[in-house]
């Protein structure tokens, strides 16, 4: 899982200019149904998903993102991993996944188990509880994002 | 009973860790009281009127005496010294101090218990029939099914954020015990006419605010598909059920409003789940897999083929007492030479449910004598003992009494479903217990309650509707206005057993009723039953061929202070 630091974040959000500029952008999910029919193919992207888009209409856009920020408007809004999951599982998406919007440390082994690998922690969230809050389970009944098969499957392999 | 592997063990005490971790960020004010929240109530706790309160899970309602006697332990060392069993088969504690909250998971990991999802907007504790793998009209034995689930939706990294809590109730009888058409998700395990083991599947049933009886999604789902079935419907339900609004956040709401489109999504995503997704097919259930979990079901050694024993019928002489509980608190079972029989929780002096910890003990020790050292708690918050031989009925009975046991009330009106209500609850709006205690004492009379006969009487303290209120014969509802406890009258709801009829909710008799009218208006609305009933007919049978008008007209005029008078005519 990979920690983001806003100050030092590799994706900046394109503010109000959704242009093209050499360097990787983060486009709002607006931003990017206004300008997918003229964006560059080269030009790196990453998009910012309201929790309510449907994932499985995105298989003509996914190709070219290399990035998919999922938003938590409320961390009990539990709707982002079931994006995520199907982002990586049925999609095939194999570019970031980062969570961002109210994002909690006690979320973290949720959202790796759903297929995110990066995530924003709310600014007053601390980085050593996060870290151990991954820590805690070996491994889990059912299947997930990084384990597809459950415990059964597991055994009987 | 399910018998744990290292593997349940470690992940039950994994959990354990974990939760400590929280709480003692909670404890030091890293984390705060909303972000807390949802962490405790997925472990059982929530935070009640006078202490936190622990919902304790216990798998489909199965116990062994170990585990009882630690609750029991728990109930001393930590609580006041009781617990109380809930219609969804829990034990919930009201007294014990959130600091000590780790140190009470770690008791339970001691003995393969916890609170995981007993409560949150998550898929909560599975319920079943309290008779599984005993019962007379079983098709199918739903406990390997039931524990499949149980593993399969533990710590679901999914489905821990849902809108709204979600239950999931199996039966698999041919009588609907579990009150399967009540539940978000409903199972009825059955063969087909080729032999194979499915379910038929219920979904969108729920109680609240809007009773909803679950509608029926697919009448055969090949039981190697379930979790797949299952992962499918609450997928759509994660998605698409409604945020903005608690009350219409269930997902009887979504299945109203959408409809047919709710069912082809539903099996739309199935068949992307097996055809596209990644390892798709992976939560299939193996046989080889279904077949282990059931080893742990398997009927005690040298209760399958009995001695019929010809003495161990009912003793000439044996008291009315005692034939009164055999013929209430006894049942049927599979096997020859066995009952299962049901410890009454419903007695003078005790509210529904409620045990003490020498109760608990007793209850432990009676297992152990009795019945293979294993319990189950029923939906009609009782505990049965599953494998009792019928020549030492009379030696139970004895023994039962010793413990308030033997009330040979099942099934009668004070049997009754009732929830802690305002006494401890902090969602309450009205007391429950009091209006239980007060019905008890009016009907006390054993003699009346039999004549009375098959009745249910469910009540819940508010809308959230823990006590079943719609689903009673007889419902009562308690509701708040301006400060004051007032209680809502329901009549002919059904839970969806044979003897109740098609699962539905009750019909409102009227504005509410005050605390002290409530004993009187139960008490007119029965004599009106008995008054009027034809040869055998149930109070059920009664309520639906006479109309609720004539009832509530006879609960009319029970009212004392919340009764309407005429104003006078204007001359």
């Amino acid at each position: 899982m990979r920690f983001i630091d806003p100050a030092r974040d590799d994706w900046p959000a394109a503010g109000t200019a959704a242009t093209p500029h050499g360097g990787p952008v983060l486009l709002t999910w607006a931003q990017w149904e206004a300008s997918r029919a003229a964006w560059p193919a080269d030009a790196l992207v990453g998009v910012l998903l309201p929790n309510t888009v449907d994932v499985g209409n995105l298989h003509a856009d996914l190709p070219r993102w290399s990035l998919v920020a999922l938003e938590f408007p409320k961390w009990t809004d539990g709707r982002a991993y079931s994006q995520a999951r199907l982002l990586r599982s049925r999609l095939r998406f194999d570019g970031e996944i980062r969570a961002t919007g109210e994002v909690l440390v006690d979320m973290l082994p949720l959202l790796q188990r759903s297929g995110f690998d990066a995530v924003q922690l709310r600014v007053d969230q601390s980085l050593e509880s996060a870290q151990r809050a991954l820590r805690f389970f070996a491994s889990h009944y059912q299947g997930d994002v990084l384990e597809s098969r459950p415990l059964f499957a597991r055994h009987a392999a | 009973m399910y018998t744990y592997t290292d593997f349940d063990r470690h992940l039950v005490r994994a959990r354990a860790a974990q939760f400590r971790d929280q709480l003692q960020r909670r404890l030091s004010g890293e984390l705060g009281e909303d972000e807390f929240r949802p962490l405790r109530l997925q472990n059982g706790w929530y935070v009640q009127r006078h202490a936190p309160m622990l919902r304790v899970a216990v798998p489909y309602g199965e116990l062994s005496s170990r585990q009882l006697r630690q609750l029991a332990h728990i109930a001393r060392a930590h609580d006041r010294g009781f617990g109380h069993f809930t219609t969804r088969q829990n034990l919930q504690f009201n007294w014990i101090p959130l600091d000590q909250a780790a140190d009470v998971m770690d008791l339970l990991a001691e003995v393969d218990m916890h609170g995981i999802q007993t409560s949150g907007n998550c898929i909560r504790n599975i319920t079943s029939d309290a008779l599984a793998g005993i019962a007379a009209d079983e098709v199918v034995d739903p406990r390997p099914y039931c524990e499949i689930l149980r593993q399969w939706s533990t710590l679901h990294p999914e489905f821990a954020f849902l809108p709204r809590k979600f239950k999931i109730a199996v039966t698999g009888a041919r009588e609907d015990r579990a009150a399967i058409a009540w539940h978000d998700i409903g199972l009825q395990l059955l063969r087909n006419e080729a032999g194979e083991v499915g379910f038929k599947v219920w979904v969108g049933g729920g109680m609240g605010r809007t009773p909803v009886i679950g509608s029926l999604v697919a009448a055969f789902v090949p039981w190697q598909q379930i979790l797949v079935f299952i992962e499918a419907i609450v997928r759509v339900y994660n998605r698409y059920g409604r945020r903005d609004n608690l009350y219409k956040a269930r997902i009887k709401i979504l299945v109203k409003a959408e409809g047919q489109k709710f069912l082809d999504a539903v099996n739309s995503e199935f068949r992307a789940i097996l055809e596209h997704d990644r390892d798709g097919a992976a939560h299939l259930i193996p046989t080889a897999e279904l077949e282990r979990v059931s080893r742990s079901f398997a009927t005690p050694a040298g209760l399958e083929s009995l001695p019929i024993d010809a003495s161990a019928g009912t003793p000439g002489d044996a008291p009315l007492a005692y034939a009164r509980w055999l013929a209430r608190n006894v049942h049927g079972h599979r096997l020859p030479g066995l009952r299962a029989v049901t410890l009454s929780l419903k007695r003078a002096g005790q509210a529904p449910g409620d045990a003490t910890a020498a109760q608990m003990d007793w209850a432990a020790t009676l297992a152990d004598r009795f019945s293979q050292g294993e319990l189950r708690v029923s939906h009609d918050q009782n505990l049965l003992l599953p494998w009792v031989q019928e020549h030492q009925l009379l030696a139970l009975w004895q023994a039962a009494r010793d413990g308030g046991f033997a009330t040979p009330n099942i099934g009668l009106l004070t049997d009754m479903i009732s929830c802690p209500g305002g006494d401890f609850c902090g969602l309450a709006n009205a007391r429950s217990i009091p209006i239980a205690a007060a019905i008890e004492e009016r009907f006390h009379d054993l003699d009346l309650q039999h004549d009375i006969g098959d009745i249910d009487l469910h009540m819940s303290g508010c809308m959230n509707s823990c006590g079943h209120h719609h689903s009673g014969h007889i419902g009562i509802l308690g509701v708040d206005k301006d400060g004051a406890e007032w209680y809502q009258i329901t009549l002919g709801g059904s839970d969806g057993s044979t003897l109740s009829g098609p699962s539905a909710a009750g019909k409102v008799i009227g504005p509410s009723f005050a605390a002290d009218e409530v004993p009187d208006v139960i008490e007119a609305v029965i004599d009106l039953y008995l008054a009027h009933r034809q040869a055998g007919e149930r109070f059920i049978d009664a309520v639906r061929r006479l109309g609720v008008a004539s009832f509530r007209a006879a609960a009319d005029a029970a009212r004392r202070s919340t009764a309407v008078h005429a104003e006078p005519a204007l001359a």
